[in-house]
């Protein structure tokens, strides 16, 4: 299978080297000691909001009455009978060491404005509550990872374009391509008007389509094309190692069978490419636009690409194709 | 023998410098700490002059001398809590300065545990060639 030689050799480092197992453990308990913490302070703010809030309470009722009738402690283990006056007056206690005489309402009042400075030194604590745990997991993924024995891999990204690289089928048809692309970009406006009422069915290798009908250069009709394209197109079925080689036939194909190839390329492609792209489609795989193919096919999504990127991806994904699986797929991917 | 001595004598100049270095992070702890409790303070301060403001001119204010609640003027009040902030600031100011003073001195003593180290390191390599 060809390789692109513009294509380097990516990096390979295994999670582990990274991050070390034992080590992602250690810091992941002590993001949890922290977080730990964090929650006791959290509990403690808590009480505190709950004690603001009876206080409140109390002391909006109090000057319901003008005496109230209580037990009064007396020592560390006893109570009297007593009475409570001046249910309006309170001492309240603002801070180091000073004291104000407030009515019950002010003492509200102070008291709700103390309640709303618990409240942000809470909301701040959730906060890093939150990303605490954000790390702690983290931690624990990278750990788990690195005992799995998970590989990160890097490749870089070459920007490669189109004269480069070469395909492996169509080497003749490459002088030829640039000529024919606008040929080829204004049948796919047709295909395209006539592609807006077909679904969408698999994302489909155009550009293979593109190579081959460069490949055979010949003035045809826009059927024509498409039956020649599906006809190159199971040739080149016939190259792809994973496609069922049984079914590669030889140009002279039955339009049942062009279907069927088509179904599988357009099924293999699927497995390879990433999500539908709604595109100009001057693909075979348009059963219904092939001479004497009924429309009855199983597939009847069209295959559908973007006219600009014909150029960009017809040679790359054309060697894509032509590779092995698992590379293919990267590559496409990498597109 | 003499290298024995001279190793030794760097050994003992290591375990010198480590004590220091512990000793001036106790010190960077400690400092620590009591900006914590500081800042502390300075927010509770700030809470209360805020609250102070929001008096009446004739509210009855009262400051906790020991057991005894003692009435204050609300200007007066003000003016102690004002004092105290301020105050609380200075002292926060300069336990900045003496933490960057201990950190300067913990880095440099750190480098020169890592010199001593390097050079019993090539003594010993060299006694082991020899």
């Amino acid at each position: 299978m060809a390789e692109n030689p513009a294509i380097k050799k990516g990096t390979v480092t295994p999670i582990s080297s990274l991050f070390p197992a034992e080590e992602a453990h250690k810091a992941s308990k002590r993001v949890q000691d922290t977080i730990a913490e964090r929650q006791e302070q959290l509990d403690q703010l808590k009480g505190f909001m709950n004690e603001n809030t009876n206080l409140i309470n109390l002391v909006h009722k109090l000057p319901d009455e003008l005496h109230h009738d209580i037990m009064v402690p007396f020592g560390k283990a006893a109570f009297f009978p007593g009475r409570l006056i001046h249910t309006n007056e309170f001492m309240v206690l603002l801070g180091v060491d000073h004291y104000v005489e407030r009515t019950s309402k002010q003492t509200i009042d102070i008291l709700k404005r103390r309640g709303k400075g618990l409240e942000n030194q809470l909301e701040s604590l959730k906060a890093v509550m939150q990303d605490l745990k954000a790390e702690a997991s983290f931690f624990d993924a990278k750990a788990s990872e690195a005992v799995d024995g998970l590989v990160e891999i890097r490749e870089d990204y070459v920007e490669e374009s189109p004269s480069e690289v070469l395909p492996l089928t169509n080497n003749t048809k490459d002088a030829i391509e640039d000529e024919e692309y606008t040929h080829i970009l204004s049948r796919i406006a047709e295909l395209e008007q006539q592609e807006e009422e077909a679904e969408k069915a698999n994302e489909f290798n155009k550009d293979e389509q593109i190579e081959n009908d460069l490949g055979c250069s010949t003035s045809q009709s826009f059927t024509g094309q498409e039956v020649r394209s599906s006809k190159v197109e199971a040739a080149n079925l016939q190259s792809l190692s994973k496609d069922g080689s049984s079914r590669g036939k030889g140009p002279a194909l039955n339009d049942s069978s062009l279907n069927n190839k088509a179904l599988e390329l357009a099924e293999v492609k699927e497995k390879v490419q990433a999500p539908v792209l709604a595109t100009a489609d001057h693909k075979v795989s348009r059963p219904s636009s092939i001479p004497g193919s009924d429309s009855s096919k199983a597939f009847t999504g069209s295959i559908v690409e973007h006219a600009h990127d014909i150029g960009i991806n017809s040679t790359e994904q054309q060697t894509g194709a032509r590779s092995s699986k698992p590379v293919s797929r990267f590559k496409m991917q990498r597109k | 023998m003499g290298s024995t001595a001279a190793l030794k004598e760097l050994q003992r100049d290591l375990e010198n410098k480590a004590n220091d270095l512990s000793k001036l992070q106790k010190d960077i702890a400690k400092n620590h700490q009591v900006r914590k409790k500081y800042t502390i303070q300075l927010g509770e301060n700030e809470l209360v002059l805020k609250e102070l403001d929001l008096l009446n001119e004739d509210a009855n204010v009262y400051k906790l001398i020991g057991p005894v609640l003692v009435k204050q003027d609300l200007a007066e009040a003000n003016a102690n809590v004002r004092k105290r902030i301020e105050y609380i600031s200075a002292e926060l100011k300069r336990l900045d300065a003496t933490l960057q003073d201990l950190e300067e001195k913990q880095n440099s003593k750190k480098e020169a545990i890592f010199k001593v180290q390097q050079r019993i390191q090539s003594l010993q390599a060299g006694k082991g060639k020899a």
